[in-house]
């Protein structure tokens, strides 16, 4: 990682701190702790219902903290509404369908971009990893299949040139030679942009192949946390997801 | 009245505190709490007359007969999620069936019964004709807002234009009506009112009572259970509209007095904010606001006439504001803090849990035995707009055949799907269902041929238990009771299986909402396995569990169409699950049919290498 400043080393991209959340009376995650160092990629595994998502949630401002705190760059974002933690260049990319379904793909990519020019070089750009985005643009984003949209969302997220992204399980639907692909576009990205990404996945392989580091989550806890280049961190993580 | 509002308070508690029989010692109020605040609000009904001053009992009747309006109106807004400005056509229509029957042929009870007759006939009539219209096949919701919102209008407008007959703008008035003492009328409406409470609050609670909430949640998914979504929101509309007409019936007995404005809109809007100020979806809460702010509104409309409107509608954008799903929810709040403070965390441990029972599945025999394919495709085709996303796709496939389709992104496979569940969907070709040909109809139409969908998205119902969601998919098998719940729920081996593998089963009793994703996939597959479907239709089934997970979830399949000779078409990515389970493989390409054989011709041909390669050439290719 170049050029790495002695500030950005020091002050993690994103941090929580004693985290609790969950849904009404049931507390999903908790007393997490969990940092994202600056321009790293951070896979989250784990099981169904052992909070992932929940976290990007809360970090999100989509649901309240029960307890602790969660910081962007320092400054405390927990308590902010979600589209005040957008504004501080976070992007978000949640595992439902979270584009606009009547608007044409143009339109969709329109949306984070400031002008006509931007939109132009972005479509361009996107098109290299995503042929059928220029070739489509002024088809519905509802009529796209499941795997487009996802690589859809995806393009847009990348556009909106985020410091931090939080991607939720984007491989899912995604045919394997996208999905090989992505590796190469999310670390090709990360370099140019620099942004710190914090991924939720049910591919393992996928995961380790785009993350720096892992941390499994179990009954809202972290149950794993270490390098995605450490030999047997795969096997590891299949027998925490057995279990 | 103050009875009734007391029990007003506390009955939503009490309701869904209940144990289940046999968990806890069985006092009345505790096993049967509807009948005793029944029995409570009759008894209150009854003495009321005797120490109100005579004003408001003579206020409070016609309270009881709008309350009983805008308990319609919270069935269908609050819990169906039907806004309707309507019901006060409804009401106009048994008011003007009394009153033109009253004043142009006379009282006898043989005309009276006729005009109480004939209310509830037109009523259901016009009813039945606003639901035709406004739950056509794919109509927007918004759609029957404005039917209804039209509907006053008219029956206003019928009303001016009518006459001497009608009386047009001055109503009817002066004829001769029932003689009954005041208190008399008092009780009768009283009893109305809390009987059609109590009949109401049964059904919301009751298993068919939560098919209209599934209904207000997810209307798609209902229509792929089977459910007859337009007929049922069409009976829940007469049935509502004979309540109202016959509230609007006794409305014009009891004052003696029609006119226009009883069927206008401006008391259809009226109706809608007081179910909204009461707490829509409570029942008691549009009921007892209703009461309340008739009878303030009687009381202030005389000392402070021009300002009372003024503060009414202040009070409507406050509580909308701060209180945006009513006043009785934050008051059952209260009262359950209040009461939970007093009995402990009873409450929140006690496990809304539902035994389940393995039900044997259909015997496959018709299917199994009979030539007939179980699924088969000619030229079918689909098209939006100017982009042609399936060419030409004809094939057949047997009960017993596990058949995986497989593409790219975009190549029409999730098309296709629909195609096959839903007549509306394709632009031409024909799709057979075991031997019936899918023509023009409806979802609902197609699982009643042996069709299961299963949704790329996981698509379930999000504010119902998961025990719910399953017993909604059960429906076309087991017909829900109109007034209880039944204590426990039969699934067929298959869904029980899933369920029990992914862990469904530990959260029976959660709100859909609060599952991950993975566990609503899971709910997903178990409601459609719980139809027992003949044709079963599966979009990525395994996305976003874990291999373990999958691994099941492939077992059971393959078990399904070996052993009960199911025929599932499988989309899926993951070709190592594709080759394990598979017993036929179809590869759609840029909407064409590629390829169609047994899973070692498949897997390996050069055109599914290039598809899940990696290479990269192979996106742009498909996408071209």
């Amino acid at each position: 990682m170049p050029s790495v400043t002695l500030m950005a080393e020091v002050i993690p991209a994103l941090e929580c701190r004693g985290l609790s959340s969950g849904y009404g009376e049931a507390v999903v995650i908790r007393h997490l702790d969990l940092v994202l160092r600056q321009g790293e990629t951070l896979a989250l595994l784990g099981k169904n219902g052992m909070g992932k998502s929940t976290l990007l949630k809360t970090v999100m401002g989509y649901l309240p903290a029960l307890a602790g705190t969660v910081r962007l760059e320092g400054r405390t974002i927990s308590g902010l509404p979600p589209q005040r933690i957008a504004r501080q260049a976070v992007s978000y990319t949640p595992q439902d369908q979270a584009l606009f379904p009547d608007l044409n793909v143009g339109d969709n990519l329109r949306l984070v971009v400031d002008d006509e020019r931007a939109l132009r070089t972005a479509v361009a750009h996107v098109g290299g990893y995503f042929p059928f985005i220029p070739d489509r643009l002024t088809q519905k984003a509802g009529t796209l299949s499941g795997g487009e949209q996802k690589m859809l969302l995806l393009a847009r997220a990348l556009i909106s040139a985020p410091r931090v992204m939080l991607v939720d399980e984007i491989t899912e639907g995604l045919q394997p030679s996208v999905v090989t692909r992505l590796v190469e576009v999310l670390r090709v990205e990360q370099r140019r942009l620099g942004f710190s990404l914090l991924i939720v996945e049910q591919n393992v392989r996928f995961a380790l192949a785009v993350a720096d580091r892992y941390a499994v989550l179990k009954q809202g806890e972290i149950a794993d946390l270490g390098a995605s280049a450490d030999a047997g961190a795969e096997t590891r993580i299949i027998d925490h997801l057995r279990l | 009245m103050t009875d009734h509002a007391d029990h007003a308070a506390e009955s939503p508690a009490a309701g869904t505190v209940a144990p289940p029989r046999g968990l806890a010692p069985g006092t009345l109020a505790a096993r049967h709490p509807v009948a005793l605040g029944t029995l409570l609000a009759l008894g209150a009904v009854n003495v009321a007359p005797l120490v109100i001053d005579t004003y408001s009992v003579n206020v409070l009747v016609r309270s009881f007969l709008y309350a009983a309006v805008a308990l319609t109106v919270d069935l269908l807004w609050g819990y169906t999620g039907i806004l309707t400005f309507g019901q006060s056509a409804f009401f106009g229509i048994g008011a003007y069936a009394l009153g033109l029957a009253f004043t142009h042929i006379g009282l006898t009870p043989a005309v009276a019964v006729l005009a109480l007759a004939g209310a509830v006939v037109v009523a259901a009539a016009v009813a039945a004709l606003t639901g035709w219209l406004a739950f056509g096949y794919g109509v927007s919701p918004i759609y029957v807002s404005v039917v209804t919102l039209v509907l006053p209008i008219v029956a206003t407008q019928l009303v001016f234009s009518g006459g001497t007959f009608t009386g047009s703008s001055s109503g009817l008035s002066g004829f001769d009506t029932f003689e009954l003492d005041l208190e008399d009328w008092f009780r009768l409406a009283g009893c109305g009112l809390v009987l059609a409470t109590a009949a109401a609050w049964l059904f919301v609670r009751s298993d068919a009572g939560r098919v209209l909430v599934a209904i207000r949640e997810n209307e798609q998914r209902c229509t792929y259970l089977g459910l007859r979504t337009a007929r049922i929101k069409i009976a829940l509309m007469i049935a509502c509209g004979i309540v109202a007409a016959i509230a609007g019936y006794g409305y014009a007995a009891y004052t003696d007095v029609v006119a226009p404005e009883l069927t206008g809109f401006v008391f259809g809007t009226e109706l809608v904010i007081w179910v909204a100020l009461g707490g829509r979806g409570t029942l008691l809460g549009p009921v007892v606001g209703t009461i309340l702010i008739d009878l303030t509104s009687a009381y202030l409309s005389g000392s402070l006439p021009f300002i009372w409107q003024l503060l009414l509608g202040v009070a409507f954008v406050l509580v909308i504001v701060a209180l945006p799903r009513g006043l009785l929810p934050v008051l059952a709040a209260g009262g359950r803090r209040f009461a939970g403070a007093a009995a402990g965390t009873r409450a929140a441990v006690l496990p809304n849990l539902v035994p389940l029972v393995p039900t044997p599945t259909a015997a496959p025999a018709d299917a199994g035995a009979s030539a007939t394919p179980a699924l088969r495709l000619r030229g079918v085709t689909r098209r939006y707009g100017s982009l042609q996303v399936l060419h030409d796709i004809s094939f057949t496939a047997h009960a017993g055949e596990l058949l995986s389709i497989v593409g790219p992104n975009g190549a029409g496979k999730s098309s296709l799907m629909r195609c096959i569940a839903d007549g509306h969907e394709r632009t031409g070709g024909t799709v057979d269902i075991a031997g019936h040909p899918i023509g023009r109809r409806n979802p609902e139409a197609c699982v009643a041929f042996g069709v299961g969908r299963k949704f790329q998205a996981a698509s379930v119902f999000d504010t119902l238990t998961v025990a719910e969601c399953l017993r909604l998919a059960r429906m076309r098998h087991e017909p829900p009771s109109l007034w209880r719940r039944a204590k426990t729920l039969r699934l067929p081996v298959s869904a029980l299986q899933v369920a029990q593998a992914t862990g469904l089963l530990e959260h029976s009793g959660e709100e859909a909402r609060h599952l991950s994703h993975g566990l609503k996939q899971a709910l997903e597959l178990a409601m459609v396995l719980a139809l027992e479907p003949t044709v079963l239709l599966l979009d990525e089934p395994t996305a976003g569990l874990t291999r373990p997970e999958r691994q099941t979830i492939g077992t059971i399949l393959s078990a399904l169409t070996r052993d009960s000779g199911m025929c599932v078409l499988l989309v899926e990515h993951d070709l190592d699950f594709v080759r394990e389970i598979s017993s036929r493989v179809v590869v759609l390409h840029q909407g064409k049919l590629a390829l169609d054989g047994t899973v070692a011709e498949v897997v390996g041909s050069d055109l599914v290498r290039t598809i899940y390669s990696g290479e990269t050439h192979a996106l742009g290719d498909a996408h071209g």
